[in-house]
């Protein structure tokens, strides 16, 4: 028994890490949130069958389904509708998808719908060869059948819009794959309806738009670094933020300010999340 | 707050450093172990409501622990495939060599015998509370601990099982 004593004793001697408090709470907040977007949508989809029901809608079709999850905009010159809403479970693989189409004349909306669909196929496509790779060598290591039954792997296709005015409007397109890891692929569009082009952070901030951007970043940086010297974020040499260019992502917020968003592991650990920073001038 | 997500949540931060052990023993890497940890904490709090019975969810809690662990294993075996050399070693070679640490030998077993071992002596806990930890009846459980026993070469004796 003096061999368990020993292994025991070496057991509860691993060291452990200082950022395992910030990795834990931070996956308290994580999964609360999560839990909450899921019962929200519950929530709503039902919701929205009640309304279907007492106006009528019996047979609810596609386009029925489509207009009442129509989210109210203003009567602008562009609509944002639900184009594709399914929630469904298929091979183990548990789809939440809900994917924007932009209802406006206009080459832009065209555009960008094409290309939101576009991504939203290769994602499905992606997360079904994922799965069945998981699944030959869920089997090949060892796994049975019955356990992998009880796996599942949720996909899901979500959009949010930030911001809205009468002629643009600031949205995100979330494409996730939660199973093994969740990874989640976030893309973000700012769109001129009127003028029919993507709002730049150049067309937000002038010419000065790749400094003033840095400034506050690298001022939002700077102030994460805790008392014991810790930041979530990489130093620059080492895959940290260095600069802003014309591919980094942002969307507006309701109050105009932009706000430019990383992807997670980009440049900081995985525990910070999808960092995000608001654009000020000092 | 939903007070059972309340219990929940003060349980996970109590006990998290006793987690994060867990983790690590089936991983030894800090990040793996960290992100196991994180994975199954999510979950957990995103599928809460999906637990029947609310007073198991300790080992409904461990349950998910392990698998989240398992399955970075399994996907690191999924991308490094074992070189070809290290397979033709190992025919050779006495899998468990008995001067060698316990606790490197126990890494050898399979991953249900270690699970079995870990709970059992590292994490103190009942036999029964493993069977539903691992959601497999006891005597399979025993007999997992007593196939493991023999091939850690440890004699039974001074062996507390139940």
């Amino acid at each position: 028994m003096n061999e368990f004593k020993q292994a025991k004793e070496d057991y509860n001697a691993i060291p452990i890490p200082e950022k395992l408090n910030g990795v834990v709470q931070a996956a308290i907040q994580q999964g609360k949130r999560n839990s909450r977007r899921r019962y929200l949508k519950q929530s709503f989809a039902a919701l929205a069958a009640c309304f279907a029901v007492l106006f009528g809608v019996l047979n609810l079709s596609p386009t029925a389904a489509a207009v009442a999850a129509d989210i109210p905009i203003l009567n602008g010159l562009f609509k944002i509708l639900t184009i594709q809403d399914f929630q469904q479970k298929e091979n183990g693989i548990d789809y939440r998808v809900s994917v924007p189409e932009i209802k406006a004349a206009g080459p832009l909306a065209q555009q960008i719908n094409a290309a939101i669909q576009e991504k939203v196929n290769n994602h499905l496509e992606k997360a079904k060869q994922d799965w069945a790779d998981y699944q030959e060598a869920f089997l090949a290591t060892g796994g049975t059948q019955a356990e992998l039954a009880e796996r599942e792997m949720d996909v899901i296709v979500d959009y949010e819009i930030k911001s809205q005015t009468d002629s643009s409007v600031s949205f995100v397109v979330s494409l996730a794959e939660c199973w093994v890891a969740a990874n989640e692929e976030r893309y973000y569009y700012n769109l001129d309806l009127e003028k029919n082009q993507p709002i730049t952070l150049e067309t937000l901030l002038g010419e000065n738009w790749v400094q003033i951007c840095n400034e506050s970043i690298q001022r939002d940086i700077a102030a994460s670094v805790d008392e014991t010297g810790f930041s979530y974020f990489f130093p620059p040499d080492a895959g940290g933020f260095t600069t802003v260019d014309a591919n980094t992502s942002f969307y507006i917020r309701a109050d105009g300010v932009p706000v430019v968003a990383f992807a997670k592991y980009e440049i900081a650990a995985g525990a910070a999340g999808i960092p995000e920073f608001p654009i000020t001038v000092e | 707050m939903n007070a059972f997500v309340k219990e929940l949540e003060d349980y996970l931060i109590a006990e998290q450093a006793k987690f994060y052990r867990l983790a690590y023993s089936y991983l030894y890497n800090e990040d793996e172990a960290l992100d196991a940890v994180q994975n199954a904490i999510c979950q957990a709090l995103e599928k809460h409501s999906s637990l029947r019975q609310k007073e198991l969810f300790k080992s409904w809690f461990k349950r998910i622990l392990l698998n989240s662990c398992l399955d970075i294993i399994r996907q690191k075996q999924r991308v490094k495939p074992t070189p070809a050399e290290s397979l033709e070693i190992a025919g050779y070679e006495d899998p468990m060599p008995e001067d060698e640490l316990l606790a490197n030998r126990i890494n050898r077993l399979s991953l249900e015998e270690q699970t079995v071992i870990k709970l059992r002596f590292y994490e103190d806990l009942s036999l029964k509370e493993i069977s539903l930890i691992t959601e497999t009846n006891l005597s399979t459980v025993k007999s997992r601990l007593y196939s493991a026993l023999k091939k850690l070469r440890i004699s039974l004796e001074g062996v507390t099982i139940e």
